[in-house]
């Protein structure tokens, strides 16, 4: 890496150059947010679980590694496998060597009868809401925008009944995954609902995600059946609370959907990342007119490749996508590997210093 | 005893049935197979097996999901559950045999799921420890079975790295067994790395790539 060019002088503060973004105004560079939980835990000499079960920990870690890798995000709450415990079944927070996040360890309905009996839980008392919502209060204690994860649809059905369960049910029983949708959008309505009645003087930036939208998983078709209006519906009521940007994380491979997501509604501007199967020039060509771009630097290549591949694939990322209308942010494709190298962390914010600045 | 002609007519039937994931008309064809006297391990591998063949092909198509996969598979198993019991001795002899299971700390297991289906139509007998699966249960059980092959699959970016750990404690236990990886974040260039016998890309490369594993175990005098 001798011959990179020199880093640049900043001259706005990781806030200004969100706000920039925000406002549709090119910062002094690229932002940096690596997308990064359970390292951050790990970190800092927590035990992975603390950035899913202790809100104070969480927030707190996120920060401390915000500060020594000097990158733009701040603090998240937020996991994939939000559903199973919200709706009264149980999780596993990662405890072993080789685990990265919770996981449902007992799903709450996986027959049509369980389906039928399964009520709107309370958000106050539900799975891991109250861990979200002490997180929040420290977010608003410290004046940021409250960055907590939207209850999404899908993901969070197959998290209640099982993946394979739901995507049978999606083939042959099909009144059963759309009445566990209703309830799942039903309850992901109440949580937006909640923090806008309980955190309203802050400007929040919610997110949204799901892994098992992908393509790797569902055909287009059944994203537009089972995926779009819902998520659609969950959008249009965080934005008709008074959220003026979400960020919406489209994880996998998402090529064959990104018609479908092109029709929903992020914000004025919401900031859409990209997983590293879609090509950022893709993701730009079809939400890059009204939407900042983010993403798509491979999480196992982050884990297990060189720094140098790293940060050429951090650059070739940026050259791509620095000029996308409405900006660009350097993320991860998905979650930073909790077993990343520090060091490769580090390289993605040289490559954002020696390639990021605009002129 | 059915003729040629209404055999493939049959056959044609488990095949359609396969494809179009239909479970009610593979089990009336399977049925079928019984009581016309057709041989039921040819119902199994021209009629069965050769429709989740086509099924793989469409899934690397992108013409079917994972939804129409496992609908497929129900149907497949359906079959199966009539069928297998029939199935003479001679006929039945294996490819080989394999342990299957996603790693410790991943419940992931669509993946590991398909390709277990794979090495089932395939003739393997398959040793499935499902998922989230102790490193140490691999190396127990292709000791008590002798498998050709062990066959890994994580997804998560974490768990992979469970991968060459568990090769490494198998290898050291028996070096002549062959390992195979496959999951999201694997490439032929990880599984190098892992030390890994074989890489899946996906359901059918991972029978196709242990088929030639089995052979050069044999060629070998190994398997």
């Amino acid at each position: 890496m001798a011959e990179q060019p020199q880093p640049r002088q900043e001259t706005m503060s990781a806030g200004e150059r969100m706000g920039a973004i925000l406002m549709r105004q090119r910062p002094d560079r690229v932002p940096f947010m690596p997308f990064i939980f359970g390292y951050c835990a790990r970190n800092v000499g927590y035990r992975i679980a603390r950035v899913y079960d202790d809100g104070e920990k969480s927030f707190w870690a996120q920060m401390w590694t915000a500060e020594m890798f000097g990158y733009d995000g701040g603090a998240m709450y937020g996991y994939a496998s939000m559903g199973g415990w919200e709706f009264g079944g149980d999780i596993k927070m990662p405890l072993s060597e080789w685990e990265q996040a919770p996981i449902v360890a007992k799903f709450p309905a996986q027959t049509p009868e369980r389906v039928d009996a399964l009520e709107i839980p309370d958000v106050e008392t539900a799975g891991c809401y109250p861990i979200a919502i002490e997180f929040a209060r420290i977010q608003q204690q410290f004046g940021m925008p409250i960055m907590v994860m939207g209850f999404g649809a899908l993901t969070p059905a197959g998290n209640i009944a099982e993946v394979h369960v739901f995507r049978r049910w999606m083939m042959k029983k099909r009144e059963v995954a759309h009445k566990l949708l209703r309830k799942v959008t039903d309850f992901a309505n109440k949580v937006t609902d909640y923090f806008g009645h309980n955190f309203p003087k802050y400007p929040s930036l919610p997110f949204t995600g799901e892994a098992t939208w992908a393509n790797q998983i569902i055909s287009p078709k059944q994203f537009e059946e089972f995926v779009l209006p819902y998520m659609k519906e969950i959008h249009d009521h965080i934005l008709e609370r008074g959220t003026k940007h979400i960020f919406c994380h489209i994880c996998g491979e998402q090529n064959l959907n990104l018609k479908c997501w092109a029709q929903m509604e992020y914000g004025d501007p919401g900031i859409l990342s990209f997983g590293h199967d879609v090509d950022l020039s893709t993701a730009i060509e079809y939400s890059g007119d009204k939407h900042a771009i983010a993403g798509n630097v491979e999480p196992q290549v982050i884990q297990n490749a060189t720094n140098q591949q790293v940060y050429e694939l951090c650059k070739a990322c940026i050259d791509k996508a620095k000029m996308a209308p409405n900006g660009y942010l350097l993320l991860a494709g998905c979650e930073v590997p909790v077993q990343a190298p520090p060091y490769n962390i580090y390289v993605m914010k040289k490559a954002v210093m020696e390639h990021g600045f605009y002129d | 005893m059915a003729t040629e002609a209404r055999k493939k007519w049959i056959l044609k039937a488990l095949y359609d049935g396969v494809v179009d994931f239909d479970e009610d008309k593979v089990v009336e064809y399977s049925k079928l197979v019984l009581d016309e006297d057709v041989d039921a391990y040819e119902a199994i591998m021209d009629g069965l097996a050769a429709g989740m063949e086509h099924v793989g092909e469409m899934y690397a198509n992108q013409e079917y999901f994972v939804p129409e996969v496992l609908m497929c598979s129900d149907a497949l198993y359906a079959g199966l559950d009539i069928l297998r019991p029939h199935v003479s001795g001679k006929e039945a002899r294996v490819k080989g045999q394999v342990v299957i299971g996603t790693v410790e700390g991943d419940v992931h297991d669509i993946g590991k799921n398909l390709v277990k289906m794979m090495f089932d139509v395939a003739g393997f007998t398959v040793h499935d420890l499902g998922r989230d699966v102790k490193l140490e249960r691999f190396v127990e059980e292709q000791l008590k079975t002798d498998s050709d092959i062990v066959a890994l699959s994580a997804l998560m970016t974490t768990s992979m790295l469970a991968m060459p750990k568990v090769i490494e404690m198998i290898k050291a236990r028996n070096p002549d067994v062959m390992i195979m990886v496959g999951g999201a974040p694997i490439s032929q260039e990880v599984a190098d790395n892992y030390g890994a016998d074989g890489y899946a890309k996906n359901a059918a490369n991972a029978v196709q790539e242990a088929i030639q594993i089995v052979s050069r175990l044999r060629e070998m005098g190994k398997a």
